[in-house]
């Protein structure tokens, strides 16, 4: 059984009196320890794509199985027909099965590394110890233990991002989600980002990238376009792991 | 319970990130509680005075006098043509009632004392009967009062308040001096325990009994003559006070239509009186403390309406992060309730070194529980104004708020 699974994921917004359609059936499989990426343009639907997979949104339609878990699907016990679930527990997914890495890093500004690793930990409830082992272990997993207590404003861009792979390592999620994760960085840092995700993925992780750089995209195993709501290729690189 | 202790203490912690701004809306509250502990202290000093104020009157007693204690407009020079007490009431009223146990008359007027090089001008010299240590008196200090035999001869004997024997006889045992009261040698036989001011404002430490007559023979005076009844326990009061009212009209031979010419007064009627007051205040202090406190938790929503604004994308951040609705719930309002709750501790503290301040020259008294009222009600507000932002900041959309800029 697939790791992920997006069966005829549709998307509309009601924008004013004009129906967007953001994503018109997606159907995607994703293996556990799979490095993918979402490729596409602007207005391709990549973003809300993401955002569906990253269960901070649900989709219109369709199906959406996690690690074993319906997010979103069409079963016949539902008196609408749609299984929902409701924020608390998309949030509770979100805590316990993604990790997030984003272009803009989004970490708080005010407190520490450490503190901001802590983050996902202290919503699911680990007492302190725990807690900070944890985050401990996740930022010498990105070779940062020597810059734990410094705040993100005292960090160069390059490691605020691994501060923030840290912080989607941390709770062991079944996937890490990278939206345009060097979108911010210069080329050289940018290469070393990825040359960390390289290393988690060996270490056993999943990983789903999404970028608008084909040079980015290149980094998986496979590429995904995604453009005007729908899957237009899924290819395989060459790149032997 | 984990990340609701987390989020209060990231609420605690968002108050040293902006102090000037937390202080200020602080203030509001801090005058509200500050109104709210200082009338709640004004309010039970009175009380307190009030009931130790009214163990001078009796509530077992009623006082037969020419005028009511509390008159409406006008009705003074109505009363003022009623005829005036005689001392001989005391005696018709205790031979006609059934339900008076002792009857005592007494009149006041103020009257120059001296003692050697000592002098005291305008003190109360008032005459009674011996029965009045039976009706309202207050206990001894040292000594006695006067007997029966005493007070049928008229002896020149005097019982004197705490404060005369202070400033008469500074120190000397009081008991067996003679003094002058205006030209007339007396002789102190007893001396009252200190009974502090009536309604905390006129002294009734200031004060010498004498024998009825002794004290007629000194003033002769007679016009405002009052007479204590004391209601043998157990008896209704008012059923009392009605036999009282008729043996009156007896001895006056009013006629059936007649209104009364004189009047029955009994501590209820002071009840009344401060408790109309005491309403008054209340109400009042009541309206502008809630009105502080409107404003004051305003001030505080206004604040965490703000707060929300500004903290969009680190509420995004922490909901993308797994943090639940309740979680960042409590987050907020926990920071509207530690600003209302720091202020209402501020404003308790200021209270108590005011009601301090205040004792000196007027009644007051912070008692624990009239805290405890106040800091629950600095919580209740801050709740109040918090759960909207609060609840508001809960519900935010994380796709959203997260690239919020």
């Amino acid at each position: 059984m697939a790791l992920l699974e997006l069966q005829g994921i549709t998307k509309f917004y009601q924008v004013g009196s004009v129906e967007v359609r953001a994503l018109r059936g997606i159907d995607l499989f994703v293996e556990k320890n799979q490095y993918l990426s979402i490729m596409g343009p602007s207005g391709s639907g990549k973003s809300t794509l993401m955002n569906i997979i990253g269960c901070l949104d649900t989709p219109s339609n369709g199906t959406y199985i996690l690690d074993g878990s319906i997010i979103h699907g069409n079963s016949i016990d539902e008196n609408n027909g749609h299984h929902t679930v409701s924020d608390d527990q998309l949030a509770y997914i979100r805590n316990q099965k993604i990790g997030f890495v984003f272009q803009t890093f989004n970490l708080l500004p005010r407190i520490s590394a450490l503190a901001n690793v802590e983050l996902p930990l202290i919503y699911a409830g680990f007492p302190k110890k725990e807690r900070i082992e944890a985050a401990k272990y996740a930022l010498e997993r990105v070779q940062l233990a020597d810059r734990m207590t410094h705040k993100p404003n005292e960090l160069s861009g390059g490691q605020r991002q691994r501060v923030a792979i840290a912080r989607a390592l941390v709770n062991n999620p079944s996937i890490i989600l990278a939206d345009e994760p060097t979108g911010n960085l210069d080329s050289k840092t940018s290469n070393e980002i990825m040359e960390l995700l390289q290393q988690l993925h060996q270490g056993g992780n999943t990983i789903i990238l999404v970028t608008h750089e084909a040079e980015i995209a290149e980094n998986a195993q496979r590429i995904v376009h995604v453009r005007d709501g729908l899957i237009d290729q899924d290819t395989k690189t060459n790149r032997i792991f | 319970m984990g990340p609701y202790l987390q989020s209060a203490l990231i609420a605690f912690s968002a108050l040293f990130t902006n102090k000037t701004r937390a202080f200020l809306t602080m203030l509001g509250i801090i005058i509200g509680i500050l109104s709210v502990s200082l009338m709640g202290a004004a309010i039970s000093g009175v009380d307190n005075v009030f009931d130790d104020s009214m163990k001078s009157i009796g509530d077992r007693v009623l006082y037969i006098q020419k005028y009511p204690w509390f008159m409406g407009n006008g009705e003074w020079w109505e009363f003022r043509n009623r005829p005036n007490l005689e001392p001989e009431y005391v005696d018709k009223i205790l031979e006609k009632s059934k339900y008076a146990e002792f009857a005592s008359a007494s009149l006041q007027r103020s009257a120059n004392l001296r003692f050697r090089d000592y002098a005291i001008e305008n003190t109360v010299v008032e005459g009674t009967n011996w029965q009045s240590a039976y009706i309202n008196a207050p206990k001894l200090a040292q000594g006695r009062y006067f007997s029966q035999v005493e007070d049928r001869v008229s002896a020149k004997v005097a019982v004197i308040g705490s404060e005369v024997a202070i400033n008469l006889f500074p120190n000397l045992d009081p008991i067996g001096q003679e003094f002058f009261i205006n030209s007339t040698r007396v002789k102190v036989i007893g001396v009252l325990e200190a009974q502090g001011k009536f309604l905390g404002l006129f002294s009734q430490d200031n004060i010498i009994t004498l024998p009825y007559q002794t004290a007629k023979n000194i003033l002769g005076y007679t016009r405002h003559l009052s007479i204590a009844v004391k209601i043998t326990d157990g008896v209704d009061l008012e059923t009392a006070k009605e036999e009282i009212r008729y043996i009156m009209r007896n001895i006056r031979k009013q006629r059936p239509m007649d209104s009364d010419n004189f009047a029955i007064n009994q501590q209820e009627a002071f009840k009344q009186q401060l408790d109309g007051i005491k309403l008054a205040i209340t109400a009042v202090g009541l309206g502008i403390t809630a009105l502080s406190l409107i404003v004051g938790g305003i001030g505080i929503m206004n604040i965490m309406f703000v707060s929300v604004k500004e903290r969009t994308r680190e509420i995004g951040i922490r909901k993308a992060l797994g943090a639940r609705r309740s979680v960042i719930l409590f987050q907020f309002l926990s920071e509207a309730v530690f600003i209302s709750f720091i202020g209402g501790l501020i404003g308790v503290l200021l209270t108590t070194g005011l009601v301090g301040l205040l004792k000196k020259y007027f009644v007051a008294s912070l008692s624990p529980n009239l805290i405890l009222i106040a800091l629950l009600v600095s919580v209740i507000t801050g709740i109040v104004s918090g759960i909207v932002p609060a609840n508001q900041a809960a519900k935010l959309d994380p796709i959203e708020s997260i690239r919020h800029e």
